[in-house]
């Protein structure tokens, strides 16, 4: 429906959107000291596209440590 | 395994996907000492959400493990049934297991989303549908997923429901930390809605 133009444009707004209403505070306060953190070395295992759990620890320890 | 064709997901994308991340994280069962130190350490800005993400710490700071699982389990399992049913059904029935899971499984069934075999929750459960709504974002199912597609998942599964559940959640008298989460996620979803209107 829109051309590219157009939607690159949108993007920015969104971006600007997503950040102003909060969202983009959560970006960049990344810093919490949490040592307890099992290290982001651990490595998530790959998975195909079908592949759905519902608790992930290691991911959501280590998406929450960036926040 | 061949690269995987790669949007260019803006920092703003990827911490919408952190934000399902972490509250589906605390909604699929009570938080480890290391999720409350996380959740003690946010600190939002001036935005109502981000009122919300400190509300959120100053209450995880007032909270042990030991009364986060009390109050998880008061709210979400009871004796017989919890102080709320988390799943999209109940809301938009008044039933659990009704029509709206079985849409939600087709269209999780196009997305190339299955259950994993070790869960027994039904698939509408409000964590699995925000865990859903953050893999789109991440591209855990495959190829990140559009705007576009993410509108169309969120307006059928998430907008027609759950903004209900979180405004439940915040007014629970149970518990102030789950408040503050159901307040997080009442204004997320605001932020959200509003978003996609925009595409």
């Amino acid at each position: 429906m829109a051309d590219d133009k157009t939607k690159t444009v949108e993007g920015e707004d969104r971006r600007g959107f997503l950040r102003s209403l909060g969202v983009g505070a959560v970006v960049g306060t990344a810093a919490i000291a949490t040592g307890a953190v099992p290290a982001a070395a651990e490595e998530e295992p790959a998975k195909e596209g079908t592949g759905y759990r519902e608790t992930e620890h290691v991911r959501t320890y280590y998406d929450l440590a960036k926040f | 395994m061949p690269s995987r064709p790669v949007l260019d997901v803006s920092e703003e994308e990827m911490a919408r996907a952190r934000l399902y991340n972490f509250i589906a994280a605390l909604l699929s069962r009570p938080p480890t000492q290391l999720e409350i130190d996380v959740a003690s350490a946010l600190s939002g800005d001036s935005s109502l959400l981000g009122q919300a993400l400190t509300r959120v710490a100053t209450a995880a700071r007032a909270t042990s493990v030991d009364d986060a699982a009390d109050a998880f389990q008061a709210l979400f399992i009871g004796l017989g049934r919890g102080e709320l049913l988390p799943y999209g059904s109940y809301y938009l029935t008044g039933f659990l297991q009704e029509k709206p899971l079985a849409r939600l499984r087709s269209d999780l069934g196009r997305l190339g989303v299955v259950r994993d075999a070790d869960v027994s929750e039904p698939e509408d459960h409000v964590a699995s549908i925000l865990e859903v709504m953050a893999g789109m974002i991440e591209g855990h199912f495959g190829p990140q997923l559009t705007l576009e597609a993410q509108k169309m998942f969120f307006n059928a599964h998430v907008a027609s429901w759950m903004p209900h559940f979180f405004k439940d959640l915040e007014e629970n008298r149970t518990s102030p930390f789950y408040a503050a989460l159901g307040c997080v996620g009442a204004r997320f979803l605001e932020v959200e809605e509003e978003a996609f209107r925009m595409i």
